[in-house]
């Protein structure tokens, strides 16, 4: 074929790729599906299943596409493979349709939506409040010296912990038991930092993918709306990154192959606020259980555990409430009841509750505020410089 | 032709830039098996601080002038209905065993016997990494593929290397087989 075919081809594809008869459904997608797409390492199962749809929506448009223009899937194929379809410049206006062929691409973007989308909220409650509600700056300027002064606590508890766990298994390897399986769990290294150079350069080095549209005000209400759940997406990958110290994590070494019921369902006969419904309130409930990384069902916990799941249910629900409203008072400007109490602080008390239990919910806590921390930082470099 | 049938997207890989040459390999296994541990390894990287799998890992290593994608699927029980899912245009299979855990043998023979069916993994080189060998209580790789039956294996290359994912020994021959079979084979 000849070359200016190809190039024919190849420039009315990437006049396509600018066109809003692509741009806006594949926005709608990521928009949509981006939000469980995190900067964990491990890759969620669900993950799959959104890059399959992904590949079937790109799949779909681009084959209407060429059916319109009249484009062979032969001249196609011979276009793509031109010199000119490989040139550095054109790249990146592929990327989006490369990431239907490479999932590691198609993470990244997603996730990198997802981070875009929190900062937009951010930015939206912002310029609402003026300043914003403390449930989001916490860990940044506010608490610092105090956020300071928790972690060192927690790190000693972490470390006196873990010494009491190190002595029960040595004392029970003395026994003779099989403690084999467990011999990586207990350790308390931080995996964080090495995270970002895990990924092969091939894909750390990519541009920023370019799906950029004026992202409309629904979305980022959305967003906000949506914005509470935060931790919630941090949930299930996450906990195996910290600490697994408590009870309920090392008797698994001979129940490993039983994976932890995530999902079960929470029957709390306990009245929570009247204002919301029984189911949401078990939402909350869950989420907050999964978020303090409790593996077992909320009715086979401990008192204090159930106590502090009610707490977190509660901080949880008012996050979302608030947010809520945020929405509604945007859109209705006469509506601006609730949007500003102040929530309780984020962080358990370290001290008072058994030491097991505190850690787990102390790693997950201590992440979370390096995760808003890092948000934190990202919304001052990108809002209040400009 | 025949490539444009397969559908549009099995064209796409054609609009990289890069002309290296990808390999898609799978790594599968019971849970605590060391299916993250050797990739850790492959890496290069910390294999002190892993936890069981509950999604999977994708790594991307160089070798032989190719470039490796290996995925890791956790392998507990609940977690192998969708190792099915990651079986497609599979290049290779890696398919790892706690050579110390005989318990369990069984179950992992299962699983394989089982895989090594699936339509998408038909004529797919299988690589048996019989891990844990620094243990004591190991059993032998030849003693583990007579027990899997790899003998009997028809219209596919198969190989079991005795390893051991922490300490690395026996991983780069396992990769230098995979490397001379996907090059004899693709193109
Ligand atoms: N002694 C010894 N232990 C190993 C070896 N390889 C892995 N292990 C240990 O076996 C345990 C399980 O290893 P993982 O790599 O998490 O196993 P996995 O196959 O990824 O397990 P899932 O993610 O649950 O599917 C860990 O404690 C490893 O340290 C090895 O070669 N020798
Ligand atoms: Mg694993």
């Amino acid at each position: 074929m000849a070359e200016e075919d190809s190039e024919w081809i190849i420039e009315s594809i990437v006049g396509f790729l600018g066109s809003p008869e692509w741009l806006i459904p594949v926005m709608d997608f990521v928009e949509n599906k981006c939000t469980v797409f995190d900067d964990e390492d491990e890759n969620k199962l669900s993950y799959t299943d959104v890059h399959q749809q992904y590949k079937t929506l790109v799949e779909k448009l681009l084959e209407n596409y060429m059916q319109e223009v009249g484009i062979s899937e032969q001249q196609f194929l011979d276009a793509c493979t031109s010199p000119f379809a490989k040139s550095k410049s054109l790249q990146s206006v592929f990327q989006p349709v490369l990431a239907t062929d490479d999932f590691q691409m198609f993470r990244s973007l997603m996730a990198q939506k997802n981070m875009e989308l929190q900062l937009q909220a951010l930015r939206l409650i912002k310029e609402r409040n003026g300043e914003l509600p403390e449930c989001l700056t916490d860990g940044v300027d506010v608490m610092t010296e105090m956020q300071q002064q928790e972690m060192k606590i927690l790190q000693e508890v972490l470390q006196k912990s873990k010494e009491e766990y190190e002595e029960e298994m040595s004392r029970r390897l003395m026994s003779g038991e099989d403690v084999g399986s467990t011999s990586s769990v207990c350790s308390t290294h931080p995996t964080e930092g090495r995270a970002e150079s895990n990924k092969s350069p091939d894909h750390t080095a990519k541009p920023p993918l370019s799906l950029q549209v004026n992202d409309s005000a629904d979305t980022v209400e959305e967003r906000v709306r949506s914005e509470p759940g935060s931790g919630r997406e941090e949930v299930s990958s996450k906990s195996q990154e910290s600490p697994k110290l408590s009870p309920v994590v090392s008797s698994s070494s001979m129940e490993s192959r039983v994976l932890p019921a995530v999902t079960a369902p929470l029957k709390s006969s306990q009245p929570i606020s009247s204002s919301i419904s029984q189911a949401a309130a078990e939402t909350c409930l869950e989420e907050a259980r999964r978020e303090a990384g409790f593996s077992k069902p909320f009715t086979e916990l401990s008192v204090s555990q159930q106590e502090q799941l009610q707490q977190r249910a509660a901080y949880l629900r008012q996050q979302r409430d608030k947010l809520h409203a945020l929405k509604k008072e945007q859109q209705r400007t006469k509506q601006n009841s609730s949007a500003g109490e102040a929530p309780p602080t984020l962080t358990a008390a370290p001290t008072k509750s058994p030491v097991n239990t505190v850690q787990e919910i102390s790693a997950e806590e201590r992440k979370k505020l390096q995760k808003r921390k890092h948000l934190a930082d990202k919304l001052k470099e990108e809002v209040i410089r400009k | 032709m025949g490539e444009a049938q397969k559908g549009l997207l099995s064209v796409i890989e054609k609009l990289k830039g890069s002309t290296e040459q990808e390999v898609r390999i799978v790594l599968l296994g019971l849970d605590n098996a060391g299916k993250t541990t050797l990739l850790r390894s492959l890496a290069s990287e910390d294999v002190n601080t892993i936890t069981p799998t509950q999604g999977f890992n994708i790594k991307s290593v160089a070798s032989h002038g190719m470039k490796l994608n290996v995925w890791d699927i956790g392998g507990q029980r609940k977690i192998r209905p969708f190792w099915k899912k990651y079986l497609e245009n599979t290049d290779l299979l890696i398919y790892v065993i706690d050579s110390a855990d005989k318990k369990r043998f069984e179950e992992t023979g299962l699983e394989l016997s089982e895989l090594v069916e699936e339509e998408s993994l038909k004529g797919v080189p299988v690589l048996v990494f019989a891990n844990k060998q620094d243990l004591a209580t190991a059993s032998p790789a030849s003693e583990i593929a007579e027990g899997l039956n790899l003998h009997t294996y028809r219209d596919r290359e198969w190989q079991i290397q005795a390893c051991s994912a922490v300490s690395g020994e026996g991983v780069q021959d396992g990769m230098n087989w995979i490397c001379n079979n996907i090059t004899n084979k693709k193109k």
